[in-house]
């Protein structure tokens, strides 16, 4: 939704007003808050191993495939610009990624994370979509930088994406510009507290 | 090589102008002193025949074509600027040719200069400028279902943030 | 695209078009090439770029000139101090501004420190290009961390440093700047020799980098190239050399020259430019007085006459140049910014037909392309 913005960048109420006017909520719980990491709701899977002995083998399965998932996260190297040589200088000995067991791959069929690292553009939008489908399930997104986030410094150019999560799903949305190794980091370590907090949705 | 000039209107002693002159002779061309260089201002219909002229001369041999873009003028049209330098003789000049509004065409530098390929493919579809006899006519930066603006040109605007990335945040942070 | 056979003698035959991109581990960003093949040899190479064409000249006509200089770092993202520097010598060139000695001798060495780590950055991806995989990068980048620690004492970011204001340095330097430069010279001594002799007399990186990719001078001249490209090449252009700025014709240095002008001179141009850089860098600390790094008066808002300049810095990858067009006030009309990489790559194809497909990717290598640059 467009808003007006005036000669001196404040913004003008749009023509129709809402149909309900927002509650005063708390804080914590204002929609712009940062999401948890779980979602509300977490959707058992339906494989086999939930069928035999159900309330027994789940928990150390789901414990089990969770941990070996998130600890041996492949990402597909996609860097695009800028943050993409924050993300070469996380991979390298510095700031060593393959202790988690990261180790980038550069085929999407054999990878299980996409970082996208750069200003996602127009032209380059279909094949960021074609290369988000060609991974197998599970996959994750993690949306590095300020430029796969929202369109960055870049925004206000009508051939540049506002965002990657206009054509993929995102799990992990890493500010800066471009961001520290470490700020990377952190991205992989809450991905894999994700991972960890949605175990009971594997097996699907 | 250049001698700063402190009036207003910096004098053209002492810089290419005069070699220019004789090397461009039959074409009507002005000159005036920028910055660093000199700006020849060449018409529209004879800018590739001075841009020949000004490469084949023994004295300039302006070998190398730096730069070639364009400037919008918005109502008194678009200017197409070349940047030369010799790479034999290590002296620069600018060439510009003004294009009226209505009228965006003009020959394509790319038989003088291989290394103009490019630079007027992109001038081409960011201001929308024709360079008639391009050998390879597309779009370089643009997408291909995105060719019928210019984004260079002054009239076109920036783009607006799209705010909201999910119902129910009808009340979120502006701009 | 198949083979297809007409009659018993006589054969149709089409090249194969090979899509390399946009997405690939070796095309250092998003670039797309489109090779026509005939068996193993490149008939024809067609170049696609724009998927980094996210509109950094537009965006800098709209914003004024110290906040244009966030631009020039996120456009040159290997070079930044060069991209910087070139867009605040434009600004001073139009507003006739002195700039005081110590921020030009500053100046000086940050460029040429930012050229370092720049061709560490290349010894690395073109290591990895012509198979040396992981082994090169890893040695690269930890003496190009040692050049970012230093850069992010005085500037304050790792990557985008915004450090270069009309008229000089945004803030001092560190106070131990000068033994930081020395350990920081010393390390880039060591990690020249090692990736010297990791790679440079290598047999295998011989027998894959010599006589491939040769564009000669004359060519190379026409096409616009320049850089390594153009010196690997055999013509001495450097600018330098050849227009000086900053203090660049105060100090000895040499001006590397290749002669066959295949792959092997350009990364030769290279590494001995790294030797290069370190020497000038030597001599600049030694030049080095205290004094002010911004001229007295400077306005608050900074507006230019109207005019416009094109300036030129010999950027890692060549001539990087800003073209500023000014009709008063406190924004640039029109920035184009003159990027080395986007005329290095015409000349992509005139390079690679003739070669193997193999060699395709250590030419694409050699030409050390920055999509942020070529894009804008």
């Amino acid at each position: 939704m467009a808003v007006d913005v005036t000669e001196t960048g404040a913004p003008v109420a749009p023509a129709e007003a809402p149909a309900t006017a927002p509650a005063p909520i708390s804080p914590l719980e204002h929609p712009l808050e940062a999401p948890r990491l779980t979602p509300v709701e977490v959707v058992p899977g339906k494989a086999l191993y939930r069928a035999v002995l159900p309330g027994v083998l789940q928990v150390p399965a789901d414990l089990v495939i969770a941990a070996s998932r998130k600890s041996s996260l492949w990402p597909m190297t996609f860097g695009l610009a800028c943050c993409a040589i924050e993300m070469i200088a996380t991979y390298m000995s510095h700031y060593d990624l393959d202790r988690f067991g990261i180790v980038p791959w550069p085929s999407p069929r054999q990878s299980d994370v996409m970082i996208v690292a750069g200003t996602v553009t127009k032209k380059m939008a279909p094949a960021v979509k074609l290369l988000y489908e060609q991974m197998p399930n599970p996959k994750w997104v993690i949306s590095m930088g300020a430029c796969a986030t929202n369109g960055g410094p870049y925004t206000r150019y009508d051939r540049v994406v506002q965002g990657v999560d206009k054509l993929i799903p995102v799990d992990v949305y890493v500010p800066g510009c471009p961001p520290r190794p470490e700020a990377l980091l952190d991205g992989f370590l809450a991905l894999q507290e994700k991972i960890m907090e949605e175990r009971a949705a594997t097996g699907r | 090589m250049t001698n700063e000039d402190s009036a207003p209107a910096r004098s053209l002693d002492g810089t290419i102008w005069p070699q220019v002159d004789r090397a461009l002779s039959g074409i009507t061309a002005s000159a005036e002193r920028a910055v660093l260089d000199v700006i020849v201002s060449i018409p529209r219909d004879e800018v590739v025949r001075g841009l020949k002229a000004l490469k084949a001369d023994e004295a300039l041999a302006f070998d190398y074509l730096r730069c070639l873009t364009c400037v919008d003028n918005e109502e008194e049209g678009i200017d197409v600027v070349y940047h030369l330098y010799s790479t034999k003789h290590h002296h620069n000049l600018t060439v510009k040719a003004h294009l009226a509004p209505d009228d965006l065409f003009v020959d394509t530098a790319t038989t003088v200069w291989r290394g103009a390929n490019w630079y007027e493919r992109e001038a081409a579809e960011m201001f929308g400028v024709r360079f008639r006899g391009h050998p390879d006519p597309r779009t370089l930066l643009m997408p291909e279902d995105m060719t019928d603006t210019f984004p260079l040109r002054k009239d076109h605007p920036l783009a607006e943030i799209e705010v909201l990335q999910g119902e129910g945040i009808a009340w979120g942070v502006e701009e | 695209m198949t083979n297809a056979v007409q009659s018993d003698h006589d054969f149709e035959v089409q090249d194969i078009m090979i899509n390399m991109g946009p997405q690939h581990p070796a095309t250092h960003g998003v670039f797309r090439m489109v090779l026509a093949v005939d068996g193993e040899i490149v008939r024809d190479v067609i170049p696609h770029i724009g998927y980094m064409h996210r509109g950094g000249e537009k965006l800098s006509e709209t914003m004024d000139f110290r906040q244009g200089i966030g631009f020039m770092d996120r456009t040159e993202y290997l070079a930044q101090f060069n991209a910087e520097l070139s867009y605040v010598m434009a600004v001073e060139a139009l507003m006739d501004i002195q700039v005081p000695e110590r921020a030009q001798w500053i100046r000086m060495i940050l460029c040429e420190l930012n050229r370092l780590s720049s061709h560490f950055m290349f010894t690395g991806a073109f290591g990895t290009d012509s198979g040396v995989f992981g082994t090169a990068f890893t040695y690269a980048f930890r003496w190009r961390e040692e050049i970012m620690d230093l850069f992010e004492e005085i500037t304050g970011d790792r990557l985008m440093y915004a450090y270069f204001r009309p008229g000089g340095l945004a803030w001092e330097v560190t106070d131990n700047f000068a033994q930081r430069v020395k350990y920081v010279l010393d390390q880039c001594r060591q990690g020249i020799k090692d990736v010297d002799n990791l790679i440079t007399n290598n047999e295998v990186f011989k027998a894959r980098t010599q006589n491939v990719g040769i564009i000669s001078a004359e060519d190379a001249i026409d096409w616009g190239t320049t850089g390594p490209v153009l010196r690997g090449s055999g013509v001495p252009f450097d600018v330098r050399r050849d227009e000086p700025y900053l203090f660049y014709d105060q100090v000895d240095f040499d001006v590397p020259v290749g002669q066959v002008g295949d792959v092997y001179d350009r990364w030769c141009v290279r590494i001995e430019e790294m030797r290069q850089s370190v020497r000038i860098v030597e001599q600049c600390m030694a030049k080095l007085q205290p004094g002010p790094i911004m001229p007295e008066r400077m306005p608050r808002m900074l507006r230019t006459p109207p005019g416009e300049v094109y300036i030129r810095t010999e950027a890692p990858r060549g001539e990087y140049g800003i073209y500023m067009v000014s009709k008063g006030g406190n924004r640039p009309h029109r920035l184009k910014i003159r990027s080395a990489c986007f005329t290095n790559l015409q000349a992509l194809k005139d390079m690679s037909v003739g070669n193997y497909v193999a060699d395709a990717v250590l030419i694409l290598g050699s030409l050390d392309i920055v999509l942020g640059e070529t894009d804008r």
